[in-house]
């Protein structure tokens, strides 16, 4: 990648100082980064009584995954975790389809032009509490509110921007000509893009999907205004913890891991798209 | 442009083309946009539209009837010294954060720019929260920074003694906790699009200045940086336009409060709107920052983002 930066001749102090300094930035750096997350994967393992002790207990002596119970049925977590699993699932399906479409037709016809194509990544800015509002006395009219349904139509027009950005510039950076020998062998339009098109672009419809997950999985605000008492997902259920007590550390944790343990580990699997990922293809990474 | 001849040459499939297949074979290029457009203006235009007229009466939950009351909804929020204050509170909290994470992301991308063993680890684990619901990352960081009980007010107290601060309410800690929260969730997101910079710079152009004799600081600044600044620009922006929009770590750290102090603009509204019922200043207040933020919108996105970029 950069291999020319290695055979730089420098002098051998101010090499290993740089190390020093290389080392010591980021060993500092993945403490804070790490060191949170080892917090909250212990709180979650450990007994009610060492939560009030002195110094803290780094390492619980009898670790117990009653917390997780708890956070599972008695805060109705399983069902938060199904709706969460359900509506991500749904809305990413949704965005991906109608994404890949509108990135297709962005990216070989140019339709609607840069206005079109813009006016779909300004929706990736637009603040959700402008749209929250109206959104929720909408469905109202449709008894929508508190339903997995209108979850997914909402989710689906927020992730819209990015995979039908993603796409594009999936599309644009794969050469037209074997679409055009299959028009040229006597498919349609719709053939072309069907049997020649989508199978090439499925890599990048499989990150552009991951991404989209991700969103829905981790969607705070809309699930708030939007869901209460049937329809609500996983991140719904923290705002019980507001103010909470230190009864509730565990399960607060187990939740927490419990949330964060799918989209990392689909976030891993696509690193290599991250960084188109998280800028909606405006970058090659 | 290669494409040019899949919009022109429409060559007639083997078999008898029916009129429809024929219709939708020419109309392809809208037809494949129109769902995602319908749904779009379904549920964002449409309630924009519907809301125009919300924020001209009065819509409110605690009092029937919708009567016209002209500019009402909007003097109020203007005029209402909470609503100021978010305004500030939101633009110091992201541009300080967002501050913080470029300089971080950008130490980060140069420290690991060289390749060296376990690079592929620390890179997986420094995207990690990227992936971390943000009102997870609250509670994470609600966990942290505990009174008493806590790690970090542990660690504090062995330093310095046992103190009285509060760090999720008292100030200005708590504003330094919402900042440590939202730089923790975001400087990877710095770091990965500024090591895509770095390591696109061409080795050449640094092997030149070093012939030159050039010292590194003086490459740093006038090499790295100007070869790097278009993605700093899309970094920033991404990151700026997001961070507009906090809401969902002050919903989980600090509620917004003690008090209103710790409101931000998006939270503001919700607690007018959600929590006051008081619908018709809400969503007159949510156009007036749907108008700043789309003015930011239009500064930063139109300049700055192509498909792909030069």
């Amino acid at each position: 990648m950069q291999s020319g930066r290695r055979h730089r001749r420098r002098r051998k102090g101010a090499l290993s100082f740089d190390n020093l300094v290389r080392i010591l930035f980021l060993g500092l750096f993945l403490v804070f980064l790490l060191a949170p997350l080892y917090w909250t994967v212990v709180t979650s393992i450990k007994p009610v009584d060492d939560f009030m002790n002195i110094p803290p207990v780094w390492f619980p002596d009898h670790p117990t995954l009653v917390h997780y119970v708890a956070a599972m049925f008695t805060y109705r977590g399983l069902v938060g975790l199904i709706n969460s699993a359900i509506v991500s699932t749904a809305a990413t399906a949704l965005s991906v389809v109608l994404g890949t479409m509108m990135g297709y037709s962005f990216a070989r016809f140019n339709t609607g032009g840069q206005h079109l194509s813009f006016w779909v990544l300004s929706q990736r800015f637009m603040p959700p509490v402008a749209v929250v509002l109206p959104v929720f006395l909408l469905y109202r009219n449709y008894g929508l509110n508190d339903t997995r349904i209108g979850l997914i139509l909402i989710y689906t027009v927020m992730t819209l921007p990015l995979s039908a950005w993603m796409m594009f510039a999936y599309f644009r950076q794969m050469p037209a000509e074997l679409e055009e020998a299959a028009l040229v062998d006597g498919y349609g339009r719709w053939g072309a893009l069907w049997r020649v098109a989508l199978p090439l672009a499925l890599p990048g419809i499989i990150a552009a999907a991951v991404f989209a997950f991700i969103f829905c999985w981790s969607e705070f605000f809309f699930a708030l205004v939007l869901t209460s008492r049937k329809a609500f997902t996983l991140p719904t259920i923290f705002r019980g913890f507001l103010g909470f007590q230190s009864s509730s550390y565990g399960e607060a944790s187990a939740l927490a891991i419990v949330s964060l343990v799918p989209s990392m580990i689909l976030g891993m699997l696509v690193q290599r798209h991250l960084v188109r990922g998280l800028t909606l293809g405006a970058v090659r990474g | 442009m290669a494409s040019v001849d899949l919009i022109n040459g429409v060559v007639p499939p083997r078999r008898k083309a029916s009129p429809l297949s024929v219709w939708t074979d020419r109309h392809i290029d809208w037809l494949l946009v129109a769902p995602a457009v319908i749904l779009i203006l379904a549920l964002t235009i449409y309630p924009l539209a519907y809301s125009v007229w919300v924020a001209f009466v009065n819509f409110d939950f605690q009092i029937p009837g919708h009567a016209f009351v002209g500019l009402q909804n909007f003097e109020y929020v203007v005029e209402d010294p909470i609503a100021r204050r978010s305004l500030m509170t939101t633009a110091v909290l992201s541009v300080s954060s967002v501050a913080l994470e470029f300089l971080l992301g950008l130490g980060l991308a140069l420290a690991m720019t060289k390749l060296f063993r376990g690079r592929g680890v620390i890179m997986l684990i420094l995207i990690i929260p990227l992936f971390v619901s943000p009102v997870v990352v609250g509670q994470i960081w609600s966990l942290i920074l505990q009174k008493a009980y806590g790690p970090f007010d542990y660690l504090i107290s062995l330093l310095f003694g046992p103190t009285q601060i509060s760090w999720v309410t008292g100030s200005p800690w708590k504003y330094f906790a919402l900042i440590t929260a939202d730089v923790w969730q975001w400087t990877p997101f710095m770091f990965v699009i500024l090591l895509a910079g770095l390591t696109s710079v061409s080795p050449e152009l640094y092997e030149a200045a070093e012939l030159d004799g050039v010292s590194r600081w003086q490459i740093f600044w006038n090499i790295t940086l100007p070869q790097i600044a278009p993605m700093i620009l899309i970094a920033v922006a991404f990151r700026l336009l997001d961070a507009v929009k906090l809401f969902d770590i002050i919903f989980i750290m600090t509620g917004g409060g003690p008090g209103t102090s710790t409101y931000t603009a998006s939270f503001y509204l919700y607690q007018t709107g959600f929590q006051n019922f008081h619908l018709g200043q809400a969503t007159a207040g949510s156009w007036l920052f749907l108008i700043l933020s789309a003015a930011l919108i239009m500064f930063l996105v139109r300049r700055l983002l192509r498909p792909e970029p030069v």
